[in-house]
């Protein structure tokens, strides 16, 4: 596929009447691989390619049954290219001279992994060629045809691994200047490690505090609710948002306060989500100080993130 | 948070979502008898408590969507004598660890080991996959240490 352009540069080259009939259904177009194939090369290396092909037919056949092409009637005569090597070889520096230029472009542009995956594996394609003579058809064939499509299968995964790479480097501070995968891979498990070591002294902290506070979940959707409200969110909206965590939680409250008959609160909790009655009803309890703190906790929490939408909220629930 | 055009997604609910469900787990906690006597050793606290993190981030982070988070809940529900089921690619899995041993990079592997064993879930994953969802743990695990530092900043005496 890659090479079938370079067979029909050859033609062209040589002489635009002389397209043996086999060749002229190749495209030209999608051989911007085989042009750079040939353009690897240095020119006199191309010239002896040229040359290569001279001497028989039928090692020139071999040769284009041994890449994997189907190009069932020889380029008919090939001894004549052999006298047309100089003009040839101008006409082929030429058009070097014109498509080298895109090649670069191409390398350069051409960091989306089609791209890259393409001119990479061009190359190779040219080592085969340069290692033709003498090999047998059919096992090379095979051969060739598996052995590219791992290549190309390999490349698939490198880049998919390397934009997951990108990613993770955004993310992890101080990646971006790191050159290497393994390093950078090194810090990233450094940083999950950091931020699990951060979990545990916070839950550590957490449970000191904790003995401190009556953890009313009740009064703190409450006041979550009043730094939140501004008029537009209504009660039943939020009931409709989180019936049944908020009923569950707030049965089990119920059932704790019947069971363990604690000191007196409000044996019904209805929640309507207007703010006037619950900071009536909390007043009333008498907890100001645990209530004014975890008011705070949470004005803290939601100061700093965004608006709460419901549409967000019945999505996570 | 403008999120941008990604094609590997790894969008994570807002810090609010975290919030909510950790004071739900801790309220649940509570509930719980052995929870609030205080002959209650502290280190068995502690480790409530980190459950409960955890827990709590699991299920903000969109519970059974992401492979770290199932099978976090999963093995806190085993803790639990709980059996819950999540919807299992069971042919999946196992298509993927055959394919995996032929797919080994000797530079990557070592780390991917390691991500493997950090990562909750990380065991049956190519190392693609498994990048994405470190990618997407990271960053709910920086959300809820967010939260933590809230709460803890807004409880601690001063």
């Amino acid at each position: 596929m890659d090479l079938t352009g370079a067979f029909g540069a050859r033609s062209a080259a040589v002489g635009p009447c002389r397209e043996p009939p086999g060749l002229e259904s190749l495209h030209l177009g999608g051989g911007d691989g085989g042009f750079t194939a040939l353009l690897e090369l240095p020119p006199t290396q191309a010239v002896e390619l040229l040359h290569f092909t001279d001497p028989s037919p039928s090692s020139s056949q071999a040769a284009a049954a041994g890449i994997g092409l189907d190009v069932s009637p020889p380029p008919p005569p090939l001894h004549a290219y052999g006298a047309l090597t100089f003009p040839s070889n101008a006409a082929l520096m030429e058009r070097a001279a014109r498509f080298s230029v895109m090649a670069n472009e191409q390398q350069q542009n051409g960091n989306v992994s089609g791209e890259t995956t393409t001119t990479s594996s061009v190359p190779s394609n040219s080592d085969r060629v340069k290692t033709e003579p003498g090999e047998t058809d059919s096992s090379q064939l095979e051969n060739n045809r598996c052995g590219k499509r791992k290549e190309l299968d390999k490349k698939a995964r490198r880049e998919k691994i390397n934009a997951r790479m990108k990613l993770l480097q955004e993310l992890v501070p101080g990646c971006d200047k790191i050159q290497g995968t393994a390093l950078v891979l090194d810090e990233i498990i450094n940083h999950v490690q950091s931020l699990q070591r951060q979990v545990e002294m916070l839950s550590m902290r957490l449970a000191a505090v904790n003995p401190r506070v009556d953890f009313n979940l009740d009064t703190l959707l409450a006041s979550e609710n009043g730094s939140l409200m501004d008029g537009s969110f209504n009660g039943t909206a939020m009931q409709l948002a989180w019936p049944h965590q908020v009923t569950e939680t707030e049965q089990s409250f119920h059932h704790r306060q019947l069971q363990l008959q604690q000191p007196p609160q409000p044996q019904q909790w209805p929640y309507d989500g207007l703010i006037q009655p619950a900071w009536g009803r909390e007043d009333d309890q008498g907890h100001g100080n645990e209530h004014n703190s975890l008011m705070a906790v949470s004005e803290n929490l939601m100061v700093g993130s965004a608006s709460l939408h419901p549409n967000q909220v019945k999505m996570e629930l | 948070m403008a999120s941008a055009y990604n094609p590997i997604y790894t969008d994570v609910p807002e810090k609010d979502v975290f919030a909510l469900h950790f004071l739900q787990t801790l309220s649940n906690l509570r509930t719980q008898n052995s929870f609030s006597s205080p002959d209650n050793k502290t280190s068995d606290r502690v480790k409530k408590i980190k459950k409960a993190a955890y827990v709590s981030m699991a299920r903000a982070a969109g519970g059974a969507n992401r492979l770290w988070s199932r099978s976090l809940l999963h093995q806190a529900a085993k803790r639990n004598n709980k059996n819950v089921r999540f919807l299992r690619r069971k042919r999946r899995v196992t298509w993927l660890m055959r394919r995996r041993s032929n797919r080994g990079d000797p530079i990557e592997d070592v780390a991917a080991e390691r991500l493997r064993n950090l990562v909750p879930g990380g065991g049956g994953m190519e190392t693609s996959k498994l990048m994405e969802e470190t990618a997407h743990y990271i960053k709910c695990l920086s959300m809820q240490v967010k939260v933590m530092q809230c709460l803890v900043d807004g409880l601690s005496p001063k």
